[in-house]
């Protein structure tokens, strides 16, 4: 700020009307009734991901060819980065801003992009020296992986326990190679293990190794055996032997050899694993009909797995719920009901109800039900109280996702931390802003329509000739194009609005972001209404 | 990226200034001193700016500055720029900087002369559509339908078209800009900097008080002007050659007009003969354009 | 350009003296429009720019405003300014005359003084130019052709020492349209007795400062006092170059000249071509033994007050012609003397009115108007001389 220029007459004044100083004296701040303060807004897309992964960073690094520290940041949050960029339901995509714009942006296909640039990459890790904790894991599904792999990092020697041969839980028995090719998931596995978790395969808890011996020799143990006990309906529980639980056909398909199933094959339900499980039996030449007891509205498969299966040939009967299973002279005969739909129930999802003396028959070859898996934690029956115990993933909430059992192994592993007494590594970066990125704050004068990158899709025919991976990763020449494209909601991105716009020239960059000299400030909020993504924030001044 | 839409850092308005919350003008000022450089002298008219860059002992500018009477800013810059010729310095960039009264009312025949003997010189009008500085009077700027303290109601008078005036002059480019665009004024600035002869921009600068809008929403309605083609944005050479900004799909004056406290007394026909009205004069504008034998750009 | 050495006497008129005026001085911007009677001035000036005999910068603009608005800017940066008009043209300039003065910047002018309309009129009155007497101009009064072309010279140094702006005016068709013999000096003599303009201030990006912004009542006051302390040291500047004038080039004017003021009784007060007629008309009075003389006022403003008394403290009357009329009041001229007088000395004035809108005042209306001072002993402050009634 410059001086104020007083004078004591004629005397000392200049002989014409010739300025002396500048208006910089006036500190114009004063006038100021509202403070524009800069806040980041927690992104939608952030906010919804299950494993709690920065996506507008993760983005704006992929726009600037920061391949690899997009990567890392991924890793952050998330040590399955190239599972969960195929598996995901992406909750980022749905709920993305710009999909009141043109379309939300391709988050999953960028994560898979970022994953497998980034295949033989080790996370950028923190040294640590090893705390000489020990820590057991039983199971390494996505649970116990994201887990085992948060608690190496911070130099716990982990053991993995896995009942199957080889590890991976529900990512390689239940879910098909055409969605997560198993080269993939060798891969991610390989990286874990370079942290040094030592997986013990082919030891089932409680059978080849009791849990006590497990909670002795270790200093926690973490449970994360995931939900495998399926659902029969309780019409069809007597007639147990002549139907397969989805878990089981996938399970045998993707382990060993596919059972012989026939040509007409009646899936019952309507969640992923159904689909899992008629999609699979295409590729094995049957004609399966999936039956689902809701309409297509209420299905909890996502809805791009529904439209693949459509595509792939797949049938569909809703309003529909078994009543019974026989087996005549041409193999099965299944009988369902008829359902309308009620009221919503607890799931918020309309009630199905029957429609009395509607039932209607279906012959097959073999029937699959395919209507939830659930959690068997009789193991732990006398462990409840041991606070060294923990449970994570399908084991505690009941079949759910891979991003969210990824993200329960880190709580887990945050939570043993604490517990052995070793400080976890995980930097005050990931905690996230206290509000929540409002639509009013978006200027949409910023955003002009710009067309979604999609992953191109192998032709039905291709598919159906066995297992392929049906969704190709996207170049990185569209991955730099679709990042750009994203917003990013409440996130400052230097875009230099702030500093253009303002009238009095108050607002300076400064170290990569931005300063407002609050001397000069008037409170106009033109950086608020400018800023495109609602980072700014106006705030009352105290008089 | 072209260089001419880089925006300099350099401030040569300072803060402290006494521009209103949200001032259109001061921001003006601010980007086409980023776009002409400390190599300028300012020639100011009675306006706005005589009290936004402060009064004696004091400037909030930091490249020279001549205060001079209302109608004479074109005149004023005129002389400058044959006194520095005599000194031998042709580098120095004289910009005369008036507001729309300055301009369009008690500044034309000056301004004319100017631009008749295309004395080399930049006359930039920030165009606030009314007499702001006294406290909103009407101007022949102002807009059909605008409310002023001078038309209680609504001003039922065509605004002035300055730039086909000034571009029957056959100066060497004329342009129009709007604050909202700051990299596409400072790419003008530096074209009309390069060029010699006497350069013409006139440009949109909202004033919240006298718009009635709030302040934060001088950037907004800068805009909107140019995307509802009330205020569109294009470029003269030498009186015929025209090249236009266009937006493809032009939003609806309405979303214009219904915002601002000015046009609060306009009808639902009002708005339609304003939709009408634009739309002509866009029509006009290109056929003129078509005519002289130039292209869109 | 030619730099003349030599001194040369033409028979030129007196708007021909203004331009050569103007080049001698080396003005640097011109900027005029044309307007009945000054059009030579503009019109020679031009043939110099074009000719090359004048390096100068001439802005043809649209209107007297814009001619002064373009000084103004012109002589910001520091150009030595010069223009000329007259009647309408410099009422449009009225404007322009304040700011020129307020912003102290010393611009020469020539107004051919010429009655104002309406009705029109394009012949001789003061009206014009003594309508301008607070804008914060000097003015002077010319007599001949001669005086024209000096006092262009003269008043460029004043102006510049004491930083004001100088009008030097002359009559309509009188002076402007009529030749006489005048002695142009070389380019050399007169670049010696006039240096180059080197305003300490000026409108410069080398040194950035904001010109003429906006005065609170804190400071304003202030600049009004310095415009009028330079003003009262105008006075002495004026006289100092005059005698400057006169060892380089053998002529001096004085600010009031007296002529054969000896012994007088009564003195007629005149400015202007005025002045030439009475000389013929005191020589003879003197020489037919009357107690008469003569005091030629040059200097208007500032007004040289202090002079005029000492000058008129033995005389018993004055009678002051005025071209022009103060309505409601009378002529400007006796106006102002009475004023400079009131305080200090008692001597009746009587004020003649005579010449307005170029009325040819001859030898004969000088006399009555003597003769009217002689024989009245009450003054009158206003007389209507040679009106029809």
């Amino acid at each position: 700020m410059s001086k104020k220029v007083s004078f004591s007459g004629f005397s000392d004044m200049p002989p014409v009307t010739v300025s002396q100083g500048s208006m910089s004296f006036n500190a114009t701040g004063n006038w100021r009734y509202l403070r524009p303060v800069y806040s980041e807004k927690l992104a939608p897309c952030r906010n919804l991901c299950p494993a709690g992964t920065d996506v507008p960073k993760v983005l704006a690094l992929i726009a600037e060819e920061k391949f690899e520290e997009a990567y890392h940041l991924i890793w952050k949050t998330n040590p399955l980065p190239a599972i969960c960029g195929r598996v995901c339901y992406h909750p980022c995509e749905s709920s993305c801003t710009r999909s009141g714009i043109d379309a939300g942006v391709s988050v999953q296909a960028l994560e898979r992009f970022v994953s497998e640039m980034c295949l033989d990459l080790q996370p950028d890790l923190p040294s640590v020296k090893n705390s000489g904790k020990t820590v057991a894991v039983v199971g390494s599904g996505p649970a116990g992986l994201s887990c085992a792999a948060f608690l190496a990092r911070d130099g716990v020697n982990v053991t993995v326990f896995e009942a199957e041969e080889r590890p991976g839980g529900m990512l390689r028995i239940g879910i098909p190679s055409y969605r997560l090719p198993r080269n993939i998931l060798d891969r991610e596995l390989e990286k874990i293990a370079r942290l040094g978790v030592a997986f013990e395969c082919s030891c089932k808890v409680g059978k080849d190794l009791t849990f006590a011996s497990l909670r002795r020799n270790y200093d926690a143990v973490f449970v994360a055996t995931g939900a495998h006990s399926s659902r029969i309906p309780p019409p069809l529980r007597d007639s147990r032997d002549l139907v397969m639980t989805g878990l089981d056909f996938l399970k045998a398909t993707n382990l060993s050899t596919p059972p012989e199933i026939g040509k007409l094959v009646v899936v019952v339900g309507g969640g992923n694993t159904a689909m899992d499980a008629a999609r699979t039996a295409v590729r094995l030449g049957a004609q399966p009909v999936v039956v689902y007891r809701r309409s297509r509205e209420e299905m909890p498969a996502g809805d791009e797995e529904v439209r693949e299966a459509e595509e792939e040939g797949v049938d569909f009967i809703f309003l529909a719920s078994p009543t019974a299973v026989q087996r005549n002279s041409r193999g099965l005969e299944i009988e369902f009901q008829e359902m309308v739909l009620g009221p919503p129930d607890g799931s918020g999802r309309r009630r199905p109800i029957p429609v009395s003396g509607s039932s209607f028959t279906r012959q097959a070859d073999t029937v699959i039900l395919a209507i939830g898996e659930d959690a068997d934690l009789s193991l732990l029956s006398t462990y409840e109280a041991d606070p060294g115990v923990f449970v994570g993933g399908d084991a505690q909430t009941g079949s759910s996702t891979v991003p969210d059992a990824v993200a329960a192994g880190r709580q887990a592993a945050l939570a043993i931390l604490r517990y052995v007494g070793v400080p976890a590594s995980e930097s005050a970066t990931l905690s996230k802003p206290a509000n929540h990125f409002s639509l009013d704050a978006l200027n949409p004068d910023y955003f002009a329509v710009f067309p979604r990158v999609e992953p191109r899709h192998l032709d039905v025919e291709t598919r159906l000739s066995g297992f392929p991976e049906i969704i190709q990763t996207i170049s990185s020449l569209e991955a730099v194009q679709e990042a750009q494209r994203c917003i990013p909601c409440g996130v400052c991105n230097q875009c230099d609005n702030c500093w253009l716009y303002c009238p009095e020239g108050a607002i300076s960059r400064v170290n990569g972001a931005y300063s407002i000299d609050l001397n000069y400030c008037k409170g106009c909020g033109i950086c608020v209404q400018e800023c495109p993504r609602g980072v700014i924030s106006l705030v009352q001044e105290e008089s | 990226m072209d260089e001419n839409l880089v925006v300099p850092d350099a401030e040569l308005l300072t803060p402290g200034h006494l521009g209103c919350q949200g001032c259109g003008a001061a921001l003006a000022m601010r980007y086409v001193l980023k776009a002409l450089g400390e190599k300028t002298i300012v020639v100011l008219p009675a306006c706005c700016f005589s009290i936004i860059a402060g009064p004696f002992p004091y400037s909030a500018l930091k490249i020279p500055l001549l205060h001079t009477a209302f109608e004479t800013a074109a005149v004023t810059a005129s002389g400058v720029r044959a006194g520095l010729d005599c000194q031998g310095d042709s580098e120095t960039t004289v910009l005369a900087w008036a507001g729309d009264g300055g301009t369009f009312d008690i500044g034309l025949q000056a301004l004319s002369g100017t631009a008749e003997r295309n004395d080399n010189i930049l006359y930039i009008c920030y165009d606030n559509e009314a007499y702001m500085n006294t406290g909103v009077q009407r101007s022949s700027a102002t807009p059909w339908g605008a409310w002023t303290t001078t038309t209680p109601h609504a001003k039922r008078k065509f605004k002035k078209d300055i730039m086909l005036i000034m571009a029957a002059h056959r100066i060497p480019y004329a342009a129009t800009a709007s604050v909202a665009y700051p990299e596409d004024l400072i790419a003008k600035v530096k074209t009309a900097k390069k060029t010699k002869g006497t350069r013409f921009i006139h440009l949109l600068a909202p004033c919240p008080p006298g718009w009635k809008i709030s302040s934060e929403q001088t950037i907004k309605f800068a805009r909107l002007a140019v995307q509802t083609r009330i205020f569109p944005l294009y470029e003269v050479e030498d009186g015929t050659r025209y090249r236009f900004h266009d937006i493809s799909e032009p939003a609806s004056v309405e979303e214009y007009l219904k915002a601002q406290g000015r046009f609060k007394n306009l009808s639902e026909e009002d708005f339609e003969l304003i939709q009408e009205q634009v739309e002509e004069r866009w029509a006009y504008l290109i056929g003129l354009a078509a005519m002289t034998g130039a292209g869109n750009g | 350009m030619i730099v003349t050495t030599e001194e040369t006497r033409e028979v030129i008129t007196g708007n021909h003296a203004v331009s050569h005026g103007a080049r001698l001085a080396r003005a640097q911007v011109i900027s005029a429009y044309p307007i009945t009677p000054q059009t030579q001035v503009v019109e020679l000036l031009s043939s110099f720019c074009e000719d090359g005999s004048l390096d100068a910068k001439f802005i043809q603009v649209e209107s007297e405003h814009s001619a002064m608005a373009a000084l103004v800017g012109a002589s910001s940066v520091g150009a030595r300014c010069f223009t000329a008009t007259s009647a309408h043209g410099l009422a449009l300039m009225h404007e322009m005359l304040h700011w020129a003065a307020g912003a102290r910047l010393p611009i020469v002018m020539a107004n051919i003084n010429r009655a104002m309309g309406a009705p029109w009129s394009v012949w001789t009155d003061q009206n014009d130019s003594l309508s301008q007497r607070d804008t914060g101009w000097m003015q002077i009064y010319c007599e001949s052709n001669q005086e024209v072309l000096d006092t262009v010279i003269q008043a460029y140094k004043t102006a510049e020492r004491v930083a004001l702006p100088a009008m030097l005016v002359l009559d309509a068709f009188v002076l402007s349209h009529t030749a006489e013999p005048v002695e142009i000096p070389s380019q050399e003599a007169v670049d010696d007795f006039l240096p180059p303009y080197e305003p300490d201030l000026r409108l410069s990006t080398e040194d950035p400062h904001s010109f003429s912004g906006l005065a609170t009542p804190d400071t304003y006051m202030e600049f009004r006092y310095g415009i009028q302390k330079s003003m009262e040291r105008a006075l002495e500047e004026f006289q100092r170059v005059d005698d400057e004038f006169y060892e380089a080039f053998g002529r001096r004017y004085g600010l009031i000249e007296q002529y054969r003021t000896d012994g007088a009784e009564l003195l007629l007060v005149t400015s202007s071509t005025i002045t030439s007629t009475a000389r013929v008309v005191i020589d003879e009075l003197r020489d037919s033994g009357r107690h008469v003389g003569l005091l030629k006022i040059r200097l208007f403003r500032p007004f040289p007050g202090e002079l005029l008394r000492s000058l008129v403290a033995n005389a018993k009357k004055l009678a002051v012609i005025d071209r022009n009329i103060g309505f409601g009041v009378g002529g400007i001229f006796a106006q102002e003397i009475r004023a400079a007088l009131y305080n200090h000395i008692q001597i009746p004035v009587f004020g003649f009115v005579a010449g307005l809108g170029g009325r040819d005042v001859r030898p004969s209306l000088i006399r009555e108007v003597i003769e009217y001072a002689e024989t009245h002993e009450e003054p009158e402050d206003l007389i209507w001389k040679g009106v029809k009634l």
